[in-house]
C-alpha cells in the first residue's frame, strides 16, 4: 500500500504519468468513415505483458479500433487521443506506426501478386532497422530467422517464395499475418478476428504461435466475436464493446459468461 | 524546286520530293522501281495521317509532322560517341547490327563470328546485289495501302537491314538491332527478316538516340516472316531520348506450325507509335504478344496490334500492360480477328493500365472479331490506380508509401519483364523500370 502510494508520488512529480507504466492508452476516442462515427468515447490502456480481448456485437466498432490503431487513412478521427509509448499515435503515417512496434493482423490479407513474402519481408525489416538506426540485417542472419519464424507458425518452406497471400487458403493468410508478426517483432500486435474463417487445426496453429511470441515486454490486443480463439490465448483482460465504446470490462471469465449468455444478457444488463 | 512546293500540303511536299528521284531511288532494278511506284501511288491516295483518319484519331502528330527540318534527307553517318554501346541495353555478346538514321553502319556493327547460315547485310547492298530471298519478300508483308506509313517508308527509304536465318539454323547467340537516331529530320528506315523452316532465333531491338536536336521522327518499318516450324522472338525496347518520335511498324507472317512472340517495351521518346500486326497465315501456328508502356510528363505512347486469325488451331495470347504518369497519354487499341476458317482458335487479349496521376490518359480499345463458330476466345481491358488495399498492407508493416508504390508498380512491370527470354537483358530492363519508378 505504502508502495503503491510512493509511485503515484513519483509519478506525479515526474507528470507523465502514464509512459512510465502503459504501453498504449487510448483516451476518448471519436472516429468514424466518412460521415458516420463509430467509435464514440473509446477508452483502453494496454501495458507490457498484457493479453487484452475485445469482443462484441458485429458492428460494434472493434475492427474500426483495429483499422485507426494501424492508420488506415479512410478513417478520420474526431476528438480524443492515442499515445503509443509516450508518442502521439495518430501524428504519424501508418509506416511509422509499424516502425514504433504496432503489428496489425489483418482480417482480410489482400493478396499482392508479384511481389514474393521473402522480398515483402526483406524491404519490411530493412525500413524498420533503418528507422531505428540500426544496421542492415546481414543476409544469412535474414533466412536464419525466416526459418525459425516459419517453424512457429508451421508454415511450408516454398509459401515464403510465393507471392504475399496470392492464391493462399484462409488458413495459410492467417498463419502468413501470424508468421510476418514474428518477423517483425512488433511491441503491441492487434489481431483482428483472426480466427475468422479458420477450422480447428488452424485456429490451433494461429494460436499456439502467439502464444509463443508473447513476452512480459510485448502486448496483444485480440479482437474476436467468438470466445474460442481466447481457449489458446488466454487474456489478462476481457473487454466487451458496444456501439463505439467499451461498456464492460473483466478477466477471462467474462468471455466465457458472453459465450454462454450471448451479448443480449450484456445490453440488459447495462440497460442499454 | 522550293519555290514551286509552296502553298501545297506537307504530303504533297513530300511527295513532290520523292517522285522526282525515283530513277534514283530505285537502284536500277525494276522489280524495285514496281514497289517504289506502287507506294508512291498509295501515299498520293493517303497522305500523311491526320486526327481524320481512323487509325490515327488519338494520336496528335502534327508537332512532328509539321516540323520543317523532316524534310532534308540527306543520312549522314556522324561519327558517334562510342559510349553509347556501354548503356545497359546492349548486349556484349550478340551479333551487333547498327543502324544509323537507318542506314548500316559497317564500323558499328559487329558481325564477327558470324555462322555461315545467316545473312545479315545492308538493305540496300542486298537489293543492289539481287539477293533472290530479299527481293522475293520485300514489300510482300507490309501492304502500303493499309498504312500512311508503311506507304511513306516503303516509297523513301534508302537503307535498313536485310536478315536471312537459313533452314534448321538455331542461333547461337541474339541479334541485337541498334537503331540510333543522330540527326534532326525524318528517317525511313527498313527491315527484313525471314527465319527459313525450323530455324531459331532471338532478336532484340534497341532503339537510342544520340545527341540529336531538335524535332526527330524515325519511320521504321519490318518485315517479318516466319516460315514452317520457325521460331523467333522478337523483343524491342524503346529508350530514345526525349524529343524523338517514333513510328515503329512490325508485320509478321507466320507459317504452319510456327512461333512469333514479341515483347515490347516503351520507355523513351516523345512520341511512339507501335503497329504490331501479325498474321497466322498457316494452321497450328503461335503469337505470343507482350508490351509495357510507361510514359511519364508529356510522352505519348501508342500500341496499335492487329493478330489475324486465318487458318484453323492456331493460338494467340496478348498482354499489354501500363502505367501512365504525370500529363502523359497512352493508347492501347488491340484487334483479334478470326475468320470464318480459323475453327478451333484459341485467341486471348487484355490490357491494363494503371493511372498514377489524375491529369494522365489512357485510351484502351480491345477489340475481337470472330467470324468461326468453334473457337475459344477473349479479351479484356482494365483501367485503375494503385490498389490503396495493397499500399496499405505494405504501409503496415513498416514499408515507406515510396516504397510500397514502387514494389508494387514493379511487380506489376515484372509479369511483362519475366517474358523477356535473356537473363541479363530482363535484369537491365528490370533496372530501368524501376528507376522510371
Amino acid at each position: 500500500m505504502l508502495y503503491v502510494t510512493f509511485a503515484g508520488l513519483f509519478r506525479t512529480v515526474l507528470n507523465k504519468p502514464l509512459i512510465l507504466n502503459n504501453m498504449l492508452s487510448i483516451r476518448n476516442l471519436f472516429a468514424g468513415i466518412e460521415d458516420k462515427e463509430i467509435l464514440k468515447g473509446f477508452n483502453l490502456e494496454v501495458k507490457a505483458g498484457e493479453v487484452h480481448a475485445i469482443m462484441g456485437p458485429n458492428g460494434s466498432g472493434k475492427s474500426t479500433l483495429a483499422s485507426v490503431l494501424a492508420g488506415r487513412e479512410e478513417y478520420q478521427v474526431r476528438s480524443g487521443e492515442i499515445i503509443f509509448e509516450g508518442k502521439d499515435l495518430l501524428e504519424m503515417p501508418p509506416e511509422d506506426r509499424a516502425r514504433e512496434g504496432i503489428f496489425l493482423a489483418f482480417q482480410y490479407p489482400v493478396e499482392i501478386p508479384g511481389v514474393s513474402i521473402t522480398n515483402f519481408l526483406k524491404t519490411a525489416i530493412a525500413e524498420q532497422r533503418e528507422y531505428k538506426g540500426l544496421p542492415p540485417i546481414e543476409p544469412k542472419e535474414f533466412l536464419q530467422m525466416m526459418k525459425e519464424k516459419k517453424a512457429i507458425v508451421e508454415i511450408d518452406t516454398n509459401l515464403t517464395n510465393r507471392s504475399v497471400n496470392e492464391g493462399f487458403s484462409g488458413g495459410e493468410k492467417k498463419r502468413n499475418e501470424i508468421f510476418q508478426m514474428a518477423m517483425l517483432d512488433p511491441k503491441l500486435s492487434i489481431l483482428d478476428e483472426t480466427d475468422s474463417g479458420l477450422d480447428i487445426d488452424a485456429l490451433r496453429v494461429v494460436a499456439n504461435g502467439v502464444t509463443h511470441l508473447k513476452t512480459p515486454n510485448n502486448a496483444c490486443i485480440v479482437i474476436t466475436h467468438y470466445q474460442r480463439l481466447l481457449d489458446y490465448i488466454v487474456p489478462d483482460f476481457v473487454h466487451v464493446m458496444y456501439e463505439g465504446r467499451i461498456v464492460k470490462s473483466g478477466g477471462k471469465e467474462l468471455a466465457l459468461e458472453l459465450e454462454e449468455k450471448g451479448y443480449d444478457w450484456i445490453k440488459k444488463e447495462l440497460a442499454i | 524546286m522550293s519555290e514551286t512546293i509552296e502553298g501545297l500540303s506537307l504530303s504533297d511536299k513530300f511527295l513532290a520530293q520523292y517522285s522526282s528521284r525515283i530513277d534514283s531511288l530505285s537502284q536500277g532494278n525494276t522489280d524495285f522501281r514496281i514497289l517504289r511506284e506502287k507506294a508512291i501511288s498509295a501515299f498520293s491516295k493517303i497522305g500523311f495521317p491526320s486526327k481524320k483518319h481512323e487509325e490515327y484519331r488519338y494520336l496528335n502528330l502534327d508537332s512532328f509532322l509539321n516540323h520543317q527540318s523532316l524534310f532534308l534527307n540527306e543520312t549522314d553517318q556522324t561519327v558517334l560517341d562510342t559510349q553509347l554501346f556501354n548503356h545497359s541495353l546492349i548486349l556484349q555478346d550478340a551479333y551487333r547490327i547498327v543502324l544509323i538514321d537507318g542506314v548500316f553502319s559497317n564500323t558499328f556493327s559487329d558481325l564477327s563470328a558470324l555462322l555461315q547460315n545467316i545473312e545479315i547485310s545492308s538493305l540496300a547492298d542486298a537489293i543492289q546485289n539481287n539477293n533472290s530471298s530479299a527481293l522475293a519478300h520485300l514489300g510482300t508483308l507490309a501492304n502500303v495501302e493499309l498504312d500512311p506509313f508503311i506507304a511513306s517508308n516503303t516509297l523513301a527509304f534508302s537503307d535498313g537491314l536485310f536478315c536471312n536465318v537459313s533452314e534448321n539454323t538455331k542461333l547461337d547467340k541474339p541479334i541485337q538491332i541498334v537503331h540510333i537516331q543522330t540527326s534532326s529530320h525524318l528517317t525511313h528506315t527498313r527491315v527484313l527478316f525471314v527465319a527459313e523452316k525450323s530455324s531459331q532465333c532471338l532478336v532484340v531491338q534497341t532503339f537510342l538516340s544520340a545527341g540529336n536536336s531538335g524535332v526527330v521522327l524515325n519511320n521504321v518499318v519490318s518485315e517479318i516472316l516466319v516460315e514452317e516450324s520457325a521460331q523467333v522472338d522478337w523483343t524491342t525496347f524503346q529508350a530514345e531520348e526525349q524529343s524523338a518520335g517514333l513510328m515503329n511498324t512490325t508485320e509478321a507472317h507466320v507459317k504452319q506450325a510456327g512461333i512469333f512472340k514479341t515483347v515490347t517495351i516503351t520507355l523513351g521518346a516523345d512520341l511512339v507509335r507501335n503497329n504490331l500486326n501479325i498474321v497466322l497465315a498457316a494452321p497450328n501456328c503461335e503469337a505470343h504478344l507482350y508490351g509495357y508502356y510507361h510514359p511519364i510528363h508529356n510522352q505519348v505512347f501508342d500500341n496499335h496490334t492487329l493478330v489475324d486469325h486465318r487458318f484453323p488451331r492456331c493460338e494467340s495470347n496478348e498482354l499489354y500492360k501500363g502505367v501512365i504518369d504525370n500529363k502523359a497519354t497512352a493508347i492501347f487499341n488491340g484487334k483479334v480477328y478470326v475468320r470464318k476458317d480459323a475453327q478451333k482458335t484459341n485467341a486471348y487479349q487484355s490490357n491494363k493500365n494503371i493511372l498514377l496521376s489524375d491529369e494522365a490518359t489512357i485510351n484502351t480499345k480491345p477489340q475481337l472479331e470472330i467470324y468461326a463458330d468453334d473457337v475459344k476466345c477473349s479479351h479484356g481491358s482494365s483501367t485503375g490506380i494503385l490498389d490503396p488495399e495493397q499500399v496499405f498492407y505494405l504501409r503496415s508493416r513498416g514499408i515507406s508509401l515510396d516504397k510500397a508504390r514502387s514494389l508494387l508498380l514493379t511487380a506489376y512491370a515484372s509479369e511483362i519483364v519475366e517474358q523477356i527470354p535473356h537473363a541479363s537483358l530482363r535484369e537491365s530492363v528490370a533496372q530501368l523500370i524501376s528507376e522510371r519508378i
